[in-house]
């Protein structure tokens, strides 16, 4: 698929009017998998590891077929693990998050919504079990991790049903949750990050110390990074009744320097940690976010 | 400072423009929702001091700019200690083209180093300015700037003599009643001491007068004919001028022909007597002339003098003894003759002759003198007593100042050209016709005057000359010439033109003598000094471009600011 047509480099906006979140994530995954020459996720399923001969009732379709061509004898590859990945999607449905800067963008749930379909796709594709948390002030939905026929369509019609939250209390559902994911395996959270810094990396280190691997998107709108508006204006926190009256011409250069501060911290502490950190902002293509990942 | 255009600075108002701003943008901003609010929340505490110090340095260069453009639309004028403009000004030059001015000194006119200082003193005027030009004639010309550049370049020496003192007070009054900021008197002269020697000028406060100072050196050495006058035959020229002077040989003319030299000795108030030949009878005029210096102007002094016989005189009845010595002392001098041309008397007896008439000593005949006068015709006549006091006269100079302790006051109907003599401003020597009348006998008991050394002059003068209507030479200031007299056919008396006698003391004044008459705020400068001095007190400056310059400059700090410091 020539590079200028593949659904996944497009604008998030333009590919989102191509239809519902199922068509919108099966588009984005077959143009980001036919980029790739290999699976992003290989490592976390099956894993060569050592040959040994052949015994009889062992599966003819693990023989190795070049080492019987060269020496003609019988070898079969062994992997270390051949279990599914048990993958949990955490999506972030605040209020905060169904802002846009700007009409002819994405909210940035709308955004988290199609990115998790897509990861999720990619997921069960590779017969990983994979399910759904979203949140606000406390855990909306819990689709657990599965891999049976029908599981992507539950997850999609769990982020269709879960309404725009008001506040955001990301500690207290992802403590929640860390009950919830008894099992080790991959926890992807996708959320704009505007809570409590401590509070929500004091629940992802549990989770790493539990043994799951850790992914986290950061959205932002590009209107979060860059500070724009009119010459003077009072900007009200849609999740409480804080306000403050700025020009945002004066305050542009600090706040983009606070915002870059802000994303250094959660990178460097979800490093410390050994958490992926991605910084993405909802004009990003949704193939270059899933880019990331590999 | 003042202002060219002061109506603009109401556009002053405008400076409040930014602060309004401000308060009003502040009350109705829009809302918007902003998810990171917290990130805002803490750039703006982070930046609030920077916000706060960038609103204040905003707000006040915004104000400042608006306040400097519009002083400089206002044209500020500041001042300045050299060139710029000045404010309105009233200004008088005193250029003194006295006869002195006329001297040549190392080569050059001094009048020229005058006229060049009063054309820049004009020339530096503007159409704000009042401006007059004061010469030695006393009048005040005003117009404008070209006019009188055109007075002071058409300048001659004049023969006229300026009081600098008065000139200066005059100036100061004229320059003090016009109600402009600036008040000057420029006072170009050689300050001849001589010139500000009488009188002190009373300056107004706030005036300030500039005074060119003399030449530095020695003063130019000058000889002048200060008078030549003719007695008993001979003229006597006195010589006046600098110290230092040499002696100073005199020629004497009579027409073209010279008949007599003398020399002059050195220093002031020298004088020569130089005989002049026998006359026919009539008016005569002749020069007293010196050889050329440095100012040639009075070098040359005309004087005058009349020829006549000797008046044939009388005692007549009542005369006195005084009057009959006086004949006496007249006739052995042979300044009269035997004989009844003048009669000197109490009562004037017949209708014809000249009479010299006194009143009677018994004041029982005044009546009788009285009717005598009328049946005459004589428009006078004795009166009650009149109150003692001094003799003032202006055509018998001799008897001017004597005492007069007993008169009658003359009442009369003719005009005041018949009064030759006065006591307390009335009338008491008079003429008319061929009658002289006196209001005191010339006796003892009622004047001084016969006990005075003048007492023979003045009968001399009264028989010879006034009683036959002829009048003294008179002495004027002008161009040196003889102006004659005359009535009907006859030459009565004439006048000798000269100038001022203290013109040819070229001897500058003092610092301390020009404080004297000119107050101690007047300033004596140098050539230098002076034109930088020229309108010191006012000399202003249009700032406007300065102003606009540091506007330029607020500007783009303001700029910097605001697009730096976000």
């Amino acid at each position: 698929m020539p590079a200028a047509t593949r659904v996944d480099l497009l604008d998030p906006a333009d590919v989102a009017r191509l239809g519902g979140i199922e068509i919108v994530a099966e588009g984005v995954v077959e143009g980001f998998l036919a980029g790739l020459h290999r699976s992003p996720f290989r490592g976390f399923s099956v894993e060569f590891t050592e040959h040994r001969a052949y015994q009889p009732g062992d599966e003819l379709r693990y023989l190795d077929w070049r080492i019987l061509a060269r020496s003609d004898r019988l070898f079969v590859k062994q992997f270390e693990e051949e279990t599914n990945l048990r993958a949990m999607i955490l999506v972030d449905a605040s209020r905060s998050m169904a802002w846009r800067g700007a009409p002819e963008r994405l909210t940035k749930r709308a955004y988290a919504d199609r990115l998790a379909a897509a990861l999720a796709l990619i997921l069960l594709r590779q017969r990983d079990a994979t399910g759904l948390v979203t949140f606000d002030e406390e855990v909306r939905q819990v689709i657990p991790a599965r891999v049976k026929a029908g599981q992507w369509t539950r997850l999609v019609r769990g982020l269709l049903d879960t309404p725009d939250g008001r506040g955001t209390a990301a500690h207290a559902a992802l403590q929640r949750l860390t009950a919830l994911l008894a099992r080790r395996g991959l926890v992807v959270l996708i959320s704009d990050l505007l809570f409590d810094r401590e509070l929500a990396l004091a629940a992802l280190r549990y989770l790493r110390h539990r043994g799951h691997q850790v992914i986290v998107f950061h959205l932002m709108d590009p209107a979060e990074v860059e500070l724009a508006g009119p010459p003077e204006v009072r900007f009200t926190d849609p999740e409480s009744p804080a306000s403050v009256v700025v020009r945002p011409r004066e305050l542009a250069r600090a706040y983009a320097e606070t915002v870059q501060r802000e994303v250094a911290a959660w990178r460097t502490a979800c490093r410390r940690h050994g958490i992926a950190y991605h910084h993405v902002q909802t004009d990003l293509p949704f193939g270059m976010a899933l880019r990331l990942l590999t | 400072m003042s202002f060219l255009h002061p109506l603009a600075l109401l556009g002053l108002a405008a400076a409040a423009i930014p602060a309004l701003l401000h308060l009003l943008q502040r009350r109705t901003p829009p809302e918007l929702e902003f998810p990171p609010l917290r990130y805002l929340s803490e750039t703006e505490r982070q930046s609030a001091r920077r916000l706060k110090l960038r609103h204040l340095l905003l707000l006040l260069l915004r104000t400042a700019l608006i306040v400097v453009i519009v002083l400089a639309a206002a044209r500020p004028l500041v001042p300045v200690s050299g060139g710029g403009a000045h404010e309105p000004t009233a200004l008088v030059v005193i250029l003194d083209n006295s006869p002195s001015s006329g001297a040549v000194v190392d080569g050059h006119p001094v009048l020229d180093r005058l006229r060049v200082a009063a054309r820049a003193s004009i020339a530096r005027t503007s159409a704000a300015d009042r401006v007059w030009l004061l010469l030695a004639d006393g009048v005040v010309r005003g117009g404008g700037r070209e006019a009188l550049l055109a007075s002071a370049d058409s300048v001659t020496p004049d023969w006229r003599r300026l009081d600098l003192a008065q000139a200066v007070e005059r100036a100061a009054r004229l320059v003090h009643a016009e109600p402009l900021p600036g008040r000057e008197v420029h006072v170009l002269s050689d300050l001849q001491r001589t010139a500000l020697a009488t009188g002190r000028a009373d300056v107004p406060r706030g005036v300030r007068i500039l005074s060119l100072a003399p030449p530095r050196g020695r003063a130019a050495a000058n000889r002048g004919i200060a008078s030549a006058s003719v007695a008993e035959g001979a003229v006597v020229v006195a010589v006046t001028g600098s110290d230092g002077g040499e002696p100073a040989p005199v020629t004497v003319r009579i027409g073209t022909r010279e008949v007599g030299r003398a020399l002059a000795a050195r220093g002031e108030g020298a004088a020569v007597s130089v005989t002049l030949p026998p006359q026919r009878t009539g008016w005569w005029a002749g020069e007293a002339l010196l050889e050329p210096d440095e100012l040639r102007a009075d070098d040359r002094r005309p004087f005058v003098w009349r020829v006549a016989p000797p008046a044939r005189v009388a005692a007549g009845p009542g005369s006195g003894p005084f009057i009959g010595t006086a004949l006496s002392v007249l006739r052995d001098a042979r300044r009269v003759g035997e004989g009844r041309d003048v009669i000197v008397g109490d009562v004037p007896a017949g209708s014809t002759g000249r009479w010299v008439v006194q009143p009677p000593a018994d004041p029982a005949l005044l009546g009788q003198a009285n009717r005598a006068l009328a049946a005459r015709g004589v428009p006078w006549r004795w009166s009650t007593p009149g109150t003692p006091g001094p003799l003032v006269s202006r055509d018998i100079e001799q008897i001017a100042g004597a005492q007069v302790t007993r008169r009658y006051r003359l009442e009369g109907t003719a005009g005041d050209s018949d009064v030759l003599a006065t006591v307390n401003s009335e009338p008491w020597l008079v003429r008319a016709g061929d009658v002289v009348l006196l209001g005191s006998r010339l006796d003892t008991a009622w004047t001084a005057l016969p006990a005075a050394p003048a007492f023979v002059p003045f009968v001399d003068a009264l028989v010879n000359r006034v009683v036959a209507g002829a009048a003294a030479v008179g002495v004027a200031e002008g161009t040196p010439r003889v102006e004659f007299r005359v009535r009907g056919a006859d030459t009565v008396g004439a006048t000798v033109f000269g100038l001022d006698a203290r013109e040819s003391d070229l001897t500058p004044a003092t610092p301390e003598l020009v404080a004297a008459a000119f107050g101690p705020a007047a300033l004596v400068l140098s050539d230098t000094r002076f034109a930088a001095e020229r309108f010191a007190g006012t000399r202003r400056a249009d700032a406007s471009a300065i102003l606009l310059a540091l506007a330029l400059l607020l500007a783009a700090t303001e700029l910097g600011v605001a697009t730096l410091t976000r």
